[in-house]
């Protein structure tokens, strides 16, 4: 599957998301190089922003669409990661509904990647954020509970052979993702007072195919009365994205060669 | 007048007065159904909760787990007549779960979700088999939804021994996911080895006192 360009100027965005323009300077003035953004060789980071289309996620009732907000939010965080020279790709940049294992391609078109998912709750206390990691059960997902082996076997762990299956792909990289979450839970708390001290394990459909470090982070929620004070959190949020892909990984070390397909 | 005329006013009047009670008796009707509206989930849990309970079960102090606040949920002690048998009993604990929120913002599973039928494999394996409401009335979300299965797994940990593992169906079919964000396709683990052993409720053997629910 092709991944999306990432740095392809995109209809419809927000001028949040548009990096600021060069001052054209006047005739005769001496020229200023403007400051590159520090080259990044990590991984590359695939940012999903979740729901699209048909599937709006959350509503709140003061109009707060959590498709849309998250598409913003997801925005805003792909020009900071961008700004620290990152190479960034999204999973959805308008109003589509890519599949779970859609969006899993995306991010395992790399060898080197760190999926962030992006979501807004319904419930839950506002301006508040938290970081999850996908919590496999000690049992293998496979193995139907109305098939006469699952009855009979014992409950053992499935074996983890060199081919990586698709729908266990995210296993090998669980503690990985478990500590990603736990450094970005961490900096959120620091910004987001009411956050739980640390990150929790949840079967989150989205991040199980993914091969490679993957993590959601949902921000609480779309009952506000104004959707500006979601959209205040986006920039906090990007913030501690970057301190925590930089904290995580800061000069990449995954196997092959990093930020390359 | 002619005779022919007065036959025709006669019969059309006497339509228009039958039509007019017929109308009358119609619209008490339909204002009788806005009132009291009965959707096929309320007349499926009725029908359930006629069997419920029977009179040999013991009234016992049961674990629910309901949400204790908006992102956590924490167990409360309530008297449910609970069957010895597991089956029953994994059924009555979860209707109870359910129905008997104290608070509407200590609800954690939509009102309207209904338990079709809950099976325990030789394994240990639990399958619950809810309506589809449980899907599709659940507040979408990761935190909404987790707090959803944490309260069947808690409640169920809490009141239902040696059970091993849950699966959860919608309507007899396994579905991707809950809600849109927690995977249903797998299992989720029910007293995990590291994890601290749920008390379980005084007399939760066959009980010796015999109440009715």
């Amino acid at each position: 599957m092709q991944a999306p360009e990432p740095s392809s100027p995109q209809q419809g965005q927000p001028a949040t998301n548009v990096p600021p323009q060069q001052a054209v300077p006047p005739p005769g003035a001496p020229v200023q190089v403007a400051p590159q953004p520090p080259a990044h060789t990590g991984p590359v980071i695939v940012i999903d922003p979740a729901h699209g289309g048909t599937d709006s996620g959350a509503r709140g009732q003061s109009g707060v669409i959590e498709k849309d907000m998250v598409l913003l939010v997801a925005r805003i965080a792909r020009y900071a990661l961008e700004r620290e020279g990152f190479r960034v790709v999204m999973t959805r940049n308008d109003d589509s509904n890519p599949s779970y294992d859609d969006r899993a391609a995306i991010a395992n078109a790399y060898r080197d990647v760190i999926f962030i998912s992006f979501h807004i709750s319904s419930t839950g206390t506002p301006n508040t954020a938290r970081a999850y990691f996908y919590k496999f059960s000690e049992t293998p997902s496979n193995a139907s509970p109305l098939s006469n082996k699952a009855n009979s076997l014992p409950i053992t762990p499935p074996k983890i052979t060199s081919l990586l299956g698709w729908e266990e792909a995210q296993r090998p990289f669980t503690d990985a993702s478990h500590h990603l979450a736990d450094v970005l839970q961490t900096d959120l708390t620091l910004r987001f007072s009411g956050s739980p001290a640390a990150s929790s394990g949840v079967a989150a459909r989205g991040l199980r195919s993914v091969a490679g470090l993957a993590v959601a982070i949902e921000l609480s929620n779309v009952a506000v009365s104004d959707r500006n004070q979601l959209v205040a959190m986006a920039e906090p949020v990007a913030t501690a994205i970057v301190h925590s892909v930089t904290v995580a990984r800061p000069t990449g070390g995954s196997p092959g060669n990093p930020g390359t397909r | 007048m002619p005779r022919n005329l007065k036959i025709t006013l006669a019969i059309l009047s006497i339509g228009v007065l039958i039509g007019l009670v017929s109308l009358r008796s119609l619209h008490r009707r339909i204002k009788g159904l806005q009132e009291n509206p009965t959707s096929e989930e309320q007349v499926r849990r009725e029908l359930l909760a006629t069997t419920n309970s029977a009179p040999t079960d013991a009234r016992i102090q049961a674990r629910i787990f309901w949400a204790a606040g908006p992102d956590r949920i924490g167990p409360v002690q309530v008297a449910v007549a609970l069957s010895p048998e597991p089956v029953k009993r994994a059924k009555q604990v979860l209707n109870e779960l359910i129905t008997h929120a104290p608070t509407a913002d200590q609800r954690t599973l939509p009102t309207d979700a209904v338990v079709l039928g809950f099976y325990i494999l030789p394994d240990g394996t639990a399958i619950a088999d809810f309506s589809e409401a449980l899907a599709s009335e659940m507040p979408s979300g990761i935190l909404s939804e987790q707090m959803a299965v944490d309260s069947i797994r808690g409640t169920l940990e809490s009141n239902v021994p040696g059970l091993s593992r849950l699966k959860i169906l919608i309507h007899g079919q396994e579905v991707e996911t809950l809600a849109g964000h927690v995977d249903l396709t797998g299992f989720f683990d029910l007293n995990p080895p590291n994890a601290e052993a749920p008390s379980m409720p005084a007399g939760s053997t066959a009980g010796s006192s015999v109440k009715k629910q």
